[in-house]
This record gives structure tokens, sequence and C-alpha cells, in this order.
């Protein structure tokens, strides 16, 4: 018993360790890794990412999963484009841009609640979809978006790059929101068991609604915050980014069967090794070509811990009969 | 009784498909007043507590409560009355905190956000209530078992409610848990908390209620000032019925030669020392309460759990030969079947077909280099569902979630008749199913035994033991602690061995 | 009466006669013999690779994988024979080996996504997911994204001819049909997919049964990828890369369950049918390509709703 405690435990500090060695491992590997700059532009790198991860975390701690999350975060980064282009303003096309991805997640949530499709099928299919939709849309051509867009990628707050305010500002509001609220316990509870939780009283298909919806929203924004530091749309733009966003997630402690992990420090976390394991490979001028291999090995791993973790808990949790004597008896 | 009841429940009946469950039930519990719910496994007593929860309807009768009809047609109908339950199941979820599981339904909030001081405070009381000493922080899923009940409570209590109905709540505690659960228990009564408190261990009900009553059969058969009953007299009542003939006349007669053999079968928390031997043409009864561990012996004596410690054997082309480490598939080829607990869960595929259930045990029976012979198994087939007499209008392709439960039993039974094992163990063979079922559940049961096999029968209903079996084994706490021979066979003694009454039965 | 038609096979038959009757009429091209050999020929590897995927639905599993089992089998094929400096070029005996080692590494790639799943029990999507991705990436990184040309004539032949076509998928579907209907893995492979606890209870061997499952899919992934790569003369890295939702969906309109237990080999072909003259008469009606897959998407969310539509009326849920 005392070994498989201890094993949960370090299952559940692997993010940490994992972090720890691959810092290292660049560190000693590449001499300009860990330099300021390199950290910092890591940090501005993993906001998009660390955005839609956010999103993703909530799914995830509701047992779902959104397999749509990059073909959202095109449509909604194509719709802006186009917007920008027709001399619409700033504000009004990343608010379209927002809305059209918080849209996509709600029809995500409406075949989930409503028709009870099975969630990775029904995103699986709105990952087709949206993809085809944002194609057909943008004519297969890349956008080059105006220069306002990319300057306000490169505005610092407060001395704060503004990515990193975004990132920190939504997954923070999150995070509250998910430790603070009726709303983010409920979450975590029907996580666990749907069927539980419906029976204690909690609504559980409209926070399952809002949370696919809010995936989306998260997906858009992410989409919004990459584009500000590419400055192009291209027809690939977010392609794959589901499977970093459940990495990310996964890495930082966030379980494929609901209930566990956080947003913040956990999903951040994960999102800033995931990119730092990206830019590692870069500076040491890895083939380009082998980033979806290693990025689907960090996936496994992650998701192989996490079903070693899973399974443990679950062997833990069986029912004991025999219950300890302790001195008071007879 | 009372005029001024709390709670009444006038002429209650239910029945499923058929089958009466509770035939006339008048109960009543005053404001502050205990009553303890006694009565054998099957006698109602859940079927009863459902209907006051609303999570079923009652077929006939009416019930009060303060004063007004009462008709709950939701669990929340019952919470809203101020009627709060405590299952034996406990319900909280193991990621939250202790706050955060009594609070879920209704935290206390200031526009979006919970007011956790405020939360935290009101947990702070609730616990002080029921003396259970954590922080309201703490995550649920780092408390003892007697910590989780304390919490549900707790989360009772929350709702202010003015009945509290207790199922079985010491199940799983300690001695140590079981005193202070008492104390708090008590305590709310002195604070005029009136309680329906359901056990099975009487000295518990003695300690506990004012009023006790017996349900058998469906039906009130005692009911009264707790005083009036000695646990004796309660036992009594509680198996009072006369033997009904219907058990089939037991033809098998044991013999020496051994089918299966434990040897001091352990698991930490599970089973302990349990060791056991069948044979030839012998049919073993194991009693025992829900949870004395019966059902988990029988899964690690058929592989479907581990145990960390122990040897099982069987008997085969004249040797003994030991299992502990085969797997289930190695297990059901050397002869061996399990009729498990639960049809549903891990008895039956619910949607697949009759035919498809029937043949998957025994079809490599019927099959040449991977290939099925689909017409010899057909002819099994329907040799053996003539054999258990499954209903003939069903046919072969309707999904087995059709049939009623004594059918699918006998759908489960056939399809490891159709292996023709040679150790059967059976658990809780004849649960939620009709008479005539019964009878030809027993029926068949002896028949195997005649042909040679040896039967292990897991029952809750000690009449039936008595009815079928050779020999009685009594599990306690993960242990076997008595064993009757038919000669010695006495409904009292085994019930009271099982209880774990205040009169210990010599073995 | 109504549940009992959505529940046949036969439904999507004759969804496929009315569609053939309705687009027929008004698309000009559909009734040829042409489009006919067309169809045809694009529906048969489409078949093989969903008789496998119907094996492992009936497991209440999924293979996502498939499309990059196809991409890296057909690289790695190509690559042994291409005359462009493949080691087997101008060897008599290459078709029939190449074909064996892309035949070989499909069923060991589906042996591990198989103990993924039976063994270290990961939840079937994402393991196949994860090795979707991996594979995909080690094709286009082995081929650094290049495609291979020029092949010997006779391993084309086995994929560009309909006549051999024709033969290998009626082999491969004939053969797994019987494995289905009249072997203990079949009825085992129900077993599992309906109840894996009450499976293992009744000595099912779990675990060996949705690994071979696997093993299977990759098996039939590799085939397909044998005809594919001779039909499109190219070993390509992201050979039929957006197919994916095509060979699941065609499984599931079939009437496969993705909840497990039912499958038939002849309702993945009536599924695979229709979805083929869906995307022959689109193509016809030369819609564009994004056109296409937003309908595709469509098709398969239909497909999904049916399933989830006939699993609840089955559970007697409302």
């Amino acid at each position: 018993m005392e070994a498989r405690e201890t094993i949960v435990k370090l299952l559940n500090q692997s993010s940490l360790i994992l972090f720890a060695f691959v810092f290292l491992t660049f560190g000693i590997l590449a001499d300009s890794f860990l330099t300021l700059q390199n950290v910092r532009n890591i940090l501005i790198q993993s906001s998009s990412l660390g955005i839609a991860a956010t999103g993703m975390t909530l799914v995830l701690l509701t047992a779902g999963v959104d397999l749509s999350l990059g073909s959202i975060m095109f449509v909604a980064v194509a719709v802006s484009g186009k917007l920008l282009f027709n001399d619409y303003s700033l504000a009004i096309s990343i608010f379209a841009a927002l809305a059209v991805g918080f849209l996509l997640g709600m029809l995500n949530g409406l075949m989930i609640v409503r028709f009870r499709i099975v969630a990775f099928i029904a995103t699986l299919a709105m990952l087709f979809a949206a993809r085809g939709f944002g194609l057909w849309f943008t004519n297969t051509r890349a956008m080059n978006m105006p220069d306002e867009v990319t300057q306000l990628g490169a505005t610092h707050l407060l001395g704060v790059p503004v990515p990193i305010l975004a990132l920190v500002g939504i997954a923070g509001l999150t995070q509250a929101f998910l430790a603070f609220t009726p709303w983010g316990r409920q979450l975590y509870a029907l996580g666990v068991d749907p069927n539980a939780a419906r029976k204690a009283g909690i609504r559980v298909d409209l926070i399952l609604w809002t949370v696919y919806s809010v995936c989306g929203g998260c997906a858009a924004m992410g989409g919004l915050v990459a584009l500000s530091q590419t400055g192009a749309v291209s027809p690939s733009f977010g392609s794959q980014r589901e499977f970093a966003a459940i990495a990310a997630a996964v890495l930082g402690g966030t379980s494929l069967f609901g209930g566990r992990g956080t947003v913040f420090p956990g999903t951040i976390l994960g999102a800033i090794l995931f990119q730092t394991i990206e830019n590692g490979l870069v500076i040491m001028n890895a083939d380009p070509y082998l980033y979806p291999m290693v990025v689907s090995i960090i996936i496994f791993l992650a998701v192989l811990l996490d079903t070693v973790r899973n399974s443990v808990v679950n062997q833990l949790r069986r029912r004991h009969i025999r219950v300890q004597l302790d001195a008071s008896q007879d | 009784m009372q005029t001024n009841s709390l709670l009444e429940l006038s002429q209650i009946s239910k029945g499923f498909f058929g089958i009466p469950v509770l035939e006339q039930v008048t109960l009543s519990v005053a404001p502050g007043q205990s009553l303890g719910l006694v009565g054998e496994n099957g006698a109602g007593k859940s079927t009863l507590m459902n209907i006051l929860g609303g999570n079923i309807q009652p077929d006939s009768g009416s019930m009060n409560w303060t004063g007004s009809a009462y008709r709950p047609h939701w669990p929340r109908d019952a919470e809203a009355a101020g009627i709060a339950f405590i299952h034996q199941e406990l319900n909280l979820f193991p990621n939250l905190n202790v706050a955060e599981n009594i609070f879920l339904a209704d935290f206390p909030c200031r526009g979006f956000w919970i007011r956790r001081l405020e939360m935290f405070r009101r947990t702070k009381e609730l616990l002080g209530q029921v003396g259970l000493a954590v922080s309201p922080q703490t995550p649920v899923v780092n408390l003892t078992a007697g910590e989780k009940q304390l919490v549900e409570i707790a989360k009772a209590l929350h709702r202010q409610p003015k009945l509290l109905i207790l199922d079985e709540p010491t199940t799983s505690l300690s001695e140590r848990e079981i005193v202070h659960l008492f104390k708090v228990l008590r305590a709310l009564q002195q604070q005029g908390m009136a309680m329906i408190y359901i056990s099975h261990v009487l000295q518990h009900v003695q300690q506990l209620c004012s009023t006790v009553a017996v349900l058998r059969d469906g039906s009130i058969v005692g009911h009264g000032p707790v005083e009036h009953f000695s646990p004796g007299q309660l036992v009594a009542l509680m198996v009072g019925r006369e033997l009904e003939q219907h058990f089939p006349r037991i033809e098998h007669q044991p013999t020496d030669r051994l089918l299966l053999r434990a040897e001091a079968l352990s698991q930490p928390g599970v089973i302990e020392n349990v060791s056991l031997a069948v044979h030839e043409h012998e049919v073993i009864g194991i009693a025992g309460l829900m949870g004395s561990g019966r059902t988990e012996m029988a899964r690690i004596l058929f592989g479907l759990d581990s145990c960390s410690s122990g040897r099982v054997s069987v008997y085969r082309a004249g040797e003994m030969i030991e299992i502990t480490k085969l797997p289930v598939s190695k297990r059901v080829q050397v002869g061996m079947a399990l009729l498990t607990e639960s049809r549903r869960d891990d008895g039956l595929c619910m949607s697949a077909s009759i035919d498809e259930n029937l043949g998957v045990v025994a079809g490599a029976r019927f099959t040449v280099r991977g290939v099925l012979n689909k017409s010899l198994l057909r002819s099994s087939i329907n040799r053996t569902r003539e054999a258990v007499r499954l209903t003939p209008t069903a046919s072969g392709r309707q999904a087995v979630r059709t049939l009623s439960g004594g059918n699918q039993q006998k759908v489960v039974l056939a399809k490891w008749l159709l292996n023709e094992p040679r150790i059967l163990i059976l658990d809780e063979p004849t649960r939620g199913i009709d008479v005539g079922a019964k009878f030809e559940i027993y029926r068949l049961i002896d028949e195997l035994a005649c042909k040679g096999a040896g039967i292990i029968i897991i029952s809750s209903e000690i009449e039936e033991l008595i009815g079928t079996c050779d020999r009685i084994i009594v599990m306690r706490k993960g242990e076997i602690t008595n064993s009757f021979d038919r000669s010695h066979f006495d409904r009292e003694a085994i019930l009271n061995a099982a209880l774990h009454s205040i009169e210990q039965v010599p073995a | 009466m109504v549940s009992r038609f959505v529940h046949s096979g036969y439904l999507t038959l004759l969804l496929c006669g009315v569609y053939c009757l309705a687009v027929g009429t008004w698309v000009p091209g559909f009734f040829t013999l042409e489009n006919a050999h067309n169809v045809l020929l694009a529906l048969l590897p489409l078949l093989v690779v969903a008789t496998g995927q119907t094996v492992v639905l009936m497991t209440a599993g999924i293979d996502l994988s498939v499309t990059s089992i196809i991409a890296i089998t057909s690289v790695i094929g190509a690559q042994l024979i291409t005359s462009d400096g493949g080691p087997l070029a101008e060897n008599w005996l290459a078709t029939p080996i190449a074909a064996i080692a892309m035949l070989c590494l499909g069923v060991g790639l589906g042996l591990a996504n198989g103990i993924c799943v039976a063994v270290l029990k990961m939840p079937a999507f994402i393991a196949t997911l994860t090795s979707m991705m991996f594979l995909s990436g080690l094709a286009i990184w082995w081929t650094q994204s290049e495609q291979i040309y020029n092949l010997p004539r006779s391993f084309l032949s086995i994929g560009n001819q309909l006549g051999s076509v024709l033969l290998i998928t009626i082999l491969l579907t004939g053969s797994v049909h019987f494995l289905i209907n009249r072997t203990l893995f079949g009825m085992r492979l129900r077993a599992v997919g309906h109840n894996p606890l009450a499976a293992r209870t009744s000595g099912v061997p779990v675990s060996k049964t949705i690994v071979w499952a696997y093993v299977l899919s990759g098996f039939t992934a590799a085939l397909a990828s044998v005809l594919i790569t001779g039909q499109l003369e190219t070993g390509s890295p992201v050979q039929w890369e957006n197919n994916l939702l095509d060979i699941v969906g065609a499984t599931v309109i079939g009437g496969t369950s993705l909840y497990g237990g039912r499958g038939s080999v002849i309702w993945t072909a009536s599924g695979v049918l229709l979805l083929s003259l869906i995307d022959s008469s689109l193509n016809l009606l030369s819609l564009s390509h994004f056109t296409i897959m937003m309908i595709k998407g469509a098709v398969i969310l239909l497909a999904a709703l049916l399933d989830t539509l006939r699993y609840r009326v089955n559970e007697g849920n409302h």
C-alpha cells in the first residue's frame, strides 16, 4: 500500500520532473538555450498554446475531448482576417473571431449534450467540417495581415508583452472560476461521475455546454494571439494544435479520465514545457520533420503516465472489508 | 400509534413484475423518535426506503408527513420535505474537499464567487456537530471510511432535516469509529432529530433505537418498543416463516473425492486465511452479510481478483493441479464456473442476443481449428435451453435485456452448463427472481450435484442454503468463522453467527 | 416497426438505391460504365480498410491510425522497389517481397496499437491518435516529404486493375465475414464489445481478443496501402491522409456501432458504397474539395447520430 501511494505521489509530480529534465537537457545540449532572451521568447511563444490548452483543460476535466480545436482556431482567425481586409476595425474583427469560436464550440456542445454523440466523434467531425469551411472561406489562399496586427502582438503594457498578458488574464480568470465558483467545483464533480453529479442536483448538461463553448472561445483567442505573432493565415493554420493542447494539458497533470487537473499552474506549465521542447528542437537545428514525431512521443508518454496513475488510484480505491482493528476493540 | 406522527405510512404495497415486495406496510415515526428497521436481505427494507425517498412510487397505500399527504416523485421532493438519507454506499466526490462536498448543490455565493470563508465557517459548525476534527479544506480522498461517513451525516444535517434515514451505516467502520458515530447520533437524538436506522447488527439497533420494526417478506411482523424484544426474539421474527416445501428433495450424496481445495487464501483488506474444500457431489453454502467477503472470496477462487498468499487447486485427470496463478480463461477450461452476483454488470451482455450469450463460454468446445460448428452448438443450446426450462417463447436472437430476471438468470446458468463444469460457484443465484424460477434453479443445482459436480452457493437467504446445501460455512469480516453440517442446520444459529450477535455459536 | 427498420443493416443499402435514383437523374455522367468503374476502383480499397475498422469498432474501440499506417507502409514499400535506387529494383521477386513487407509492417503496427489499448489500457482513441501522429510524422520525415515514383509495373498491376483489386477485396472481406460469423474469435469479439466484464467472467481472453482486432486492422490498412499505392502509382507519405473520416464514417453508417458488440462486413460494404456514391456524385458536380470535406463531416455526424439513436433504442433509454 505504502509503495503504491508513493508511486501515485511521484506520478502526480511527473510534469515537474519532466520539466526539470527537459530544461537541463536542452541547457546542456545548446548554449543559447538558457539565455534570458530565449526564455522570454519561449514564454511569448507559449501564450497561444497556453490559451488554447486552457479551454482543452476544461473539456478534459469533464472527461471529454475537443479534437476540433485547431480547426476552430483556423476558422475564427480566417473570419477576423477577412474582416480586417475589408477595413473593419481591429476591435470588431477580434470580437467576431471570438464569437465564431464560441459559436462553433456551442455547436460541439449541442452534438454532445443534446444528441449525446460521443465527444471524440462529434469533435472529429467538426475538425473536418470546420477546416473544410475555412478553406472554402479563404479560397485556400494565405492572407497576410496588416501591420497593426503584428504591432499589437509586439506591444508591451506595463512592460509585459500583450500575448503574455492575454495568457495570464485568461488562464488566471479560468483558474479562478474553476477554484472559486460553484460552476468550477461542480465541473470537477461531474468529471468524476456524471451520474452521481446529476443525482446530487448538479445541472450537468448546462455545465458541459458552457465548457465546450468556452473551449471554442479559447481556441479562437489562442488563434488570434498566434496570428499577432505570425501575421499571416495559411491554409494549415492551427492544424494539429488540438494535439499540442491535449499534450500541454496532460503534461500539466490534467487527467484524460476527468475530474483532475488545474489550468494554473498545471496546464500553463505544460504549455511552456511543450513550447520549450519545440524551441529546443529549433535551437538545436533539428530536422523540422522530426517535430510531429517528438510531439507524439511526448503525448504518448504523458497519456501513458496518466493511464498508469489512474489504474493505480483505482486499485487503491478498491473497497476494503476488513477494517484495521484498533486498540479500543473489545 | 402516536396521533402527532412525523411520518406515517399506511398500507403501502409494491410489487415488481408481479412479485410482491411490500405488502400493506404500516409504520409511523414520531418527532424525535428513533425507529430501528431490521429484516433479512430481500425483506423489502430498501424498497421501502426507495419509496420514502421518491425513487420509486408505491402501487397502493398512502404516506403522511407532518400531518399532510406526502407523495414524493423525485429524490429532491424528499429532500425539500426534510428527509435525509445516508446510504450504505457513500456519495462523495473524492477530488473535492469536505466543505465542497457538503455544499456541492447550493454553495453560498456572492455574485459568481463562492463565499469560501462563510462556507468553511458553516462546514466547521457542521463538522463540530458530528464531532469530526478535520479541516474543511481536507480533500475527501484523504479521509478514512468512518470520517467519510461523518461527512455524509454533516452533508445531510446541512439541509436541516427532520428525519434522518441511515442504511447500514456501520458496514465499513472500525469499532472505534462505530462508537464515535453512535455518540454523534445520540447527540442528534437528544436535539430532537427523528431517525430510521436500518441495520443487520441487532446490538446496534438495541443501543440506538427506542422502537423497532421487523420486516419479513414485505410485511411488518413485529413492531414495538425496543425493550420488548430480545435479540433472540428478533432473529426468530426475522426468519420466522415456516420452511415452505419449495425445495426439491436432495438426491445427491457427497463423496470423499476432492474437487477444489483452497488453502489459507489471504488478500490484505479483503479476506484472511480462508481455507475451503469442495468434494464430488457436494453442495456448500456460504452465509454471511453483504460485505463479509463472500463475493470477494468467490472472485479470488475464480481468478477475477488476485490474492497475496494461499493456494487454489482443482482435481483434474486423476490429480490435484494448482491453479492459483491461472487466468480466468484457463480456469474455465479446467471446469470452473462462476455465476456472478450481478447479472447486469458482469453476468450477461444485456444487449446481445440469447444465443450469443449462451455460446460464449462453451464456444471453444464446439470449435474445430477455430471454426465454429454452428449446427452442433445450436442443438446443444436448444438442449440446454430445455434443461433449464428457459421460456420457449423467446427466440434465440432476442436480446437478453428483454427477458424477465428469472429467465436472465437461467441464461447465465445455461451458458455455464453448456461447458459441463465440475466446480460451480453461484453468487446469489436466486436474487430478484420469481418463485417458479427459483425452484427450477434449486432443481438444477441438485441435478448437477447428482452428476458429480461440486457446488458453492453464496446466499443471503439462510433458508435457501438450508434447503439446498450439505454444509454451510459462515463468513464474517473476510474470515470463515463457523461451519455447520447438514445434521446441525439451525436457522437461528446460522443467522446469529452471521450477525455476530451476543451469544457466540460454538463452531 | 420504425426501430426494427433503423436497426436493420439494409437501411443503408436502401439509402444507396434511393440516392442513386435521385442523383442519377440529374447528375450527368452518373449512370455511365466509366463512372461505375471509377466508383468501384475507389471504393474497394476503402472497403478493405473499413473491414478492419469494423472489427475494431466491434470491440468498442477505434483505430484512428489506419490512414498513417497506409502512408508509412506505402512509402516503405515503394522505397524498396522504386527504380530510383530501391534496393530491390530489378529483382524479379521485388513485388511479392514488397507486398509482404508492407503487410508485415501493418501487422506489427497494429500489434503495437493493440498492446497500448488492451495491455496498457490507454483509451483507444488517444492511443491510436498518437500513433497516427507519430507514423505520419515518421513517413514524412523518412521521405523528407517526397513522393516516390517509378514503381515496377508488376506491383502497380495489383492495384490498378479492377480484376485483381476485386479479387483481393472479395477474398479479404469474405474471410473477415467468415471470421466474424463462423469462428470462436468472432463470438468473443462480440462479447468483448458488448460487455468486457461479462466476457472476462465467461472465460474470454479479453486482452488477446482486443489485440488481435487491432492487428487485423493494421493488416487491412497495409493491404489497402498495397492497392492504393498501385492505383496512384506513387508511394506518398500523405497517402489517404484525408480519408480517415470516410473509413470510420462508412463503417458507422453501415450500422456497426461505436459502442461495440454490433458489426458486419456486409453492413460496412453498404456503408462504403453509400459514401462512395456521395463522393462520386459530388465530384461529378465538380464541387470544390472543401465543400466535399464539409458535406462529409456532416454525413459522419449523421451516422454517429443514427448510431447513438440505435444504441439508445436498443438500451431502452429515452
